[in-house]
């Protein structure tokens, strides 16, 4: 793993809840643009290395450099600015606001980002057009598919024109022909927009999606050869 | 071999082949289906895990709450009569009863009670006469003379330190404390002392010779009409917010539990099931409220013991439920959660694949929403100007009426809310969410806040009334605070000139004019005219009378006194009078003989300090006959220096050298009748308890929801959602309802005011400031609710909610 030129940059990770060493030592890194699986068993530490690099967590130990900043150096808030302008995300189970509607749902980052809520849901229109949902504008997430809601999640989490695309199990909940479409979709749009994807899976089929996988085991990290 | 588990139609994922299932299930009696099915929803509430556990636990906690405050209500009938009890046992100075004879079963008894910093202080003197003499309840032995009983709350008050004006006052040694039979609460102020020659003093005011306490049973008073409808819609008013919350408290947890639901009708369970089985864990949650709620009111019972309240406070062993009552709360809470819970299910469609609320609920209706309050102003109408003279209230029929009206509130707010809510648009983010969030489910928001809304119509509607019935309630005392501010009486055996003395000289007193009154009359023995008399100096005299001239020596007639007929015929020169008369039956009086001189002045009254017109003779000091000045009463009228700190504790001390008989009183403008402040004191006394109620139960239902959208809140951080804006967005979510909620409040409250006032026909006048006060209390109830909500909305949002192994 060369972390020359990489967007996002993690060492020697370490996080523990209670008892439990959830990371131990993990490493990772990811040039902008690439797709990069993070592979491994339930329990092993994929989930937690996704939210020590998105800064929704912050490790015991180690350090993560973004677009060559430290991490650990900067406050909540910053974090927080951080997530709604560079980073999008992507949830198993989309967790779409369930009272909004899924154009006021993939407008949301953008009216946290301060943009006028016409614009905003002009823009999320558009990007749900992208993500073939665009006649589900007026509808609650409680009114759709799983797989609907899914690209609805997926469209939100781009709809900033994030630099780093976080998707955890994104297509854990759906079928295999949802979760296929979900993911071309997904993969299509982050490249289209030279979007990195640190994408969490313990599906392969899942993974063949990306350029290059990692295995988490243990809390530790390792890149793994891809086999043609 | 494993033996096969048994199994029942609800038991997931297995089961016999189908037809057996049908045969066995028609075979089973309905009853025992129903007791199986509530059975397996006690077993859920229970074995959910940690989760199950949190609901369960905050359902019996909201259910408890209300169930203690329940049993507190049923306590307070008792409460009252225990405390009346109390002080009829312990009853001694009897107006009007004739003193006993004296024997070896005689005490005499002298009051001694006395008042520090606005606090009362119960006292007596105590003298027995023989070995039978009678023992105060509560007290082992009589002090001595210079020995005193005192109560805890007393002894306390005079070891604190802070009270040594009132030490100064009582200096007499403590031998003992009164138990709790002599009291009628434990912060009450009392104590025994020991007194000396008081059969010297019989016939004075406050001394009695008496054989036996509780010389007399409690009468049997008839509430007045217009107290009995403020006390009926006091507890109306207070016991229905109690209702609505324990109703919200058994739906803690809906939405996990109607998910658990679907999972059952998946594996076969049918829609009636399902429902017996949310009966069941709705019976475990109000199941455990009563034992919860019970251990709660043990607990309550004993800190009521420390606890006083505006000047009321019971002993536990006064707390004791109605056993009637207490059995009907025992079965009408368990039977309301299961009703709460079945109508709630009403509105929902559980399926083998969820549940079905998500989607946008029926419209609600208005008709039958506005029923309730019509119903219950038809029930109030009838009694429309009532209240007046002798006027009575059916008893049901106010009762009726109130609940209908407030139940109006809860049934007419979550329309109101639905249809405000709909009306608005997306504004910023916070609010945005929390639109969407009310219009999607707009019913569990006015759930919330039914309680509070009920609590503030209904304090909107007593404080119309107890304005508007305040005047017939408040009496003036005529009482002249320009002229003194206090009053101190001096026993016949204390000159009166040496007290005025002494009590000028004390700190904070600006001036001080002495009186002494008695009678004078015709007879030397029961006379058939008699007036009364004054005695001063020319100053003295002149502050109840407007005197020509006045010099020492001269005498003067008061004329012009609105029926004294007697004075003019008695005034007749050269007519022998007498100080004092005796009366048969009686103490003997001084019967000092004084005839009217030629050339009497006559005097045009004046109201004294205290509002009295007197008539009868004024004596200067120079024109007494000498024989008659034991037979006169002293009173000292005083001016104060406001400014002194404790001046009125000041005089009390200096009124006790001079004798301990002595009573200063302090004078007041208005004075209002007791038992219209003490019901006024009770719903103080409720509301605060109820307030605390709403204020928990708003709370735990934050908390509840909070809880539920845990995922959501930590993922909505994750993609950047600033703290502030999820604060700001549950602030609105509780604040839209609220204040449609209060507005509501507001017009039913001055609704039912205005009928209250008309029943009592009392014009109909609205306070708006106690408006203002009421809905500006249910709003910081609300205020201080979301900011104690805020610390666990922060913890929520931490991204540990995202973890899921």
């Amino acid at each position: 793993m060369t972390p020359a030129g990489s967007l996002l940059v993690a060492h020697d990770l370490r996080k523990a809840y209670g008892p439990t060493h959830a990371l131990d030592g993990a490493g990772f890194s990811i040039h902008p643009g690439e797709v990069v699986a993070v592979m491994g068993p339930s329990g092993s530490g994929k989930s937690t290395l996704l939210h020590c690099l998105a800064g929704i967590v912050t490790p015991d130990s180690g350090s993560i450099m973004y677009n060559g900043r430290e991490m650990a150096t900067m406050n909540d808030s910053q974090r927080s600015a951080l997530r709604r302008s560079e980073f999008g995300f992507v949830f198993q189970f989309g967790q779409l606001v369930p009272e909004l509607t899924c154009v006021e749902n993939v407008a949301l980052p953008l009216r946290l980002n301060g943009i006028p809520r016409k614009e905003a849901e002009r823009t999320a229109l558009s990007w749900m057009e992208r993500l073939e949902v665009d006649d589900l504008g007026g509808k609650r997430p409680g009114e759709v598919s799983g797989g609907q809601g899914q690209r609805v999640a997926v469209a939100r989490s781009l709809v900033t024109g994030p630099r780093v695309l976080f998707a955890d199990e994104p297509t854990g909940a759906l079928d295999s022909l949802n979760g296929e479409r979900v993911m071309e979709l997904l993969t299509d749009a982050a490249r289209s927009a030279n979007a990195a994807v640190v994408l969490v899976t313990h599906e392969t089929r899942v993974a063949a999606y990306s350029d290059r996988e990692i295995v988490v085991r243990d809390g530790r990290s390792r890149d793994m050869e891809r086999v043609v | 071999m494993t033996p096969r588990p048994q199994l029942t139609a609800a038991s997931p994922g297995a089961g016999p082949a189908p037809g057996a299932r049908e045969d066995s299930r028609r075979a089973v009696p309905a009853r025992v289906q129903w007791s199986r099915d509530l059975a397996m929803g006690v077993r859920f509430a229970f074995t959910g895990g940690r989760e199950g556990w949190v609901r369960v636990l905050l359902t019996g906690v909201g259910v408890g709450l209300g169930v203690a405050l329940l049993l507190l209500t049923t306590a307070v009938p008792n409460v009252m009569q225990a405390r009346s009890d109390r002080e009829y046992a312990r009853m001694d100075l009897v107006f009007g009863a004739p003193d006993k004879p004296e024997g070896d079963n005689t005490l005499l008894v002298a009051n001694a009670g006395t008042e520090f910093r606005g606090l009362d202080v119960r006292g007596r003197r105590l003298e027995p006469e023989g070995l039978r003499a009678p023992l105060p309840p509560g007290v082992s032995g009589f002090p001595a003379p210079g020995e005193m009983v005192v109560s805890p709350a007393l002894k306390e008050l005079l070891d604190s330190g802070d009270a040594a004006l009132l030490r100064e006052r009582l200096p007499y040694r403590i031998t003992g404390t009164i138990g709790e039979p002599g009291l009628i609460g434990p912060a009450e102020l009392a104590f025994y002392t020991g007194g000396e020659d008081l059969a010297a003093r019989l016939g004075d005011g406050g001394v009695r010779r008496i054989d036996t306490f509780h010389a007399q049973k409690a009468p049997a008073e008839k509430l007045d009409p217009v107290l009995l409808l403020l006390v009926l819609t006091i507890f109306v008013v207070l016991l229905m917010p109690v209702g609505v919350f324990i109703a919200a408290a058994v739906r803690f947890g809906g939405e996990r539990r109607d998910r658990r639901l679907a999972a059952l009708r998946l594996v076969g369970a049918d829609s009636r099931m399902t429902r017996r089985i949310a009966a069941g864990e709705a019976l475990a949650g109000a199941f455990l409220g009563l034992v919860l709620g019970t251990g709660f009111f043990l607990l309550g019972r004993q800190a009521a013991g420390t606890v006083e309240l505006f000047g009321f406070s019971v002993f536990p062993s006064y707390l004791d439920p109605a056993p009637v009552l207490a059995l009907l709360i025992a079965v009408a809470v368990p039977a309301g959660a299961v009703a709460v819970t079945l109508l709630a299910l009403r509105g929902v469609v559980i399926e083998p694949l969820g549940v079905v609320r998500t989607a946008r609920p029926a419209r609600r209706r208005l008709w039958w929403r506005l029923l309730l309050p019509l119903a219950g102003l038809g029930l109030l109408a009838p009694m429309i100007g009532k209240g007046g003279d002798s006027g009575n209230f059916n008893e049901y029929l106010v009762i009726g009426g109130v609940v209908l009206l407030l139940v109006g509130v809860t049934a007419l707010l979550p329309w109101v809310v639905e249809s405000v809510v709909a009306r608005l648009n997306p504004g910023p983010v916070s609010w945005q969410l929390a639109v969407r969030r009310l219009q999607l489910s707009s019913g569990t928001a006015a759930r919330m806040v039914n309680g509070i809304a009920v609590a503030v119509a209904g304090a909107i509607a007593l404080q119309m009334l107890f304005a508007g019935i305040q005047d017939d309630y408040t009496k003036s005392t005529g009482q002249d605070l320009s002229r003194a501010q206090m009053e101190v009486s001096v026993p016949k055996e204390v000159s009166s000139e040496g007290a005025r003395r002494q009590l000028a000289g004390t700190r904070g007193v600006r001036g001080a004019v002495a009186l002494a009154d008695s009678s004078i009359s015709d007879r030397r023995l029961d006379p058939v005219s008699s007036v009364g008399l004054t005695v001063g100096d020319c100053a003295a005299l002149r502050e109840v009378a407007r005197l020509p001239s006045c010099r020492e020596g001269d005498v003067f007639a008061v004329r012009g006194v609105q029926d004294d007929t007697e004075t003019p015929r008695l005034a007749e020169a050269g007519r022998k009078l007498f100080v004092d008369p005796s009366y048969q039956g009686s103490t003997k009086g001084a019967e000092a003989a004084w005839t009217v001189p030629g050339g009497i002045k006559e005097a045009a009254p004046r109201k004294d300090p205290t509002g009295w017109e007197r008539g009868g003779f004024l004596m200067t000091t120079g024109a007494l006959p000498a024989a008659a000045a034991p037979a006169l009463s002293g009173r000292v009228f005083l001016t104060l220096d406001m400014a002194v700190p404790d001046v009125h504790e000041h005089v009390r001390n200096t009124a006790a050298r001079i004798d301990p008989l002595t009573e200063p009183m302090t004078y007041t403008a208005t004075e209002r009748s007791e038992r219209y402040d003490s019901i006024r004191t009770g719903l103080f006394v409720g509301a605060a308890c109820v307030l605390a109620l709403i204020g928990a139960s708003l709370l735990v239902s934050q908390l509840e929801q909070l809880r539920e959208r845990r995922k959501l809140l930590s993922a909505l951080v994750a993609f950047g959602t600033r703290r502030r804006t999820l604060s700001l967005s549950v602030l609105w979510q509780t604040a839209i309802p609220v204040a449609l909620g209060l507005v509501l409040a507001a017009i039913v409250g001055l609704t039912l005011g205005g009928v209250l006032l008309k029943m009592t026909a009392v014009p109909v006048t609205v306070d708006w400031l106690s408006v203002l006060a009421m809905t500006g209390i249910g709003a910081a109830v609300v205020l201080v609710v979301t900011a104690l909500s805020v610390p666990p909305l922060l913890r929520l949002m931490r991204p540990d909610g995202l973890r899921t192994e």
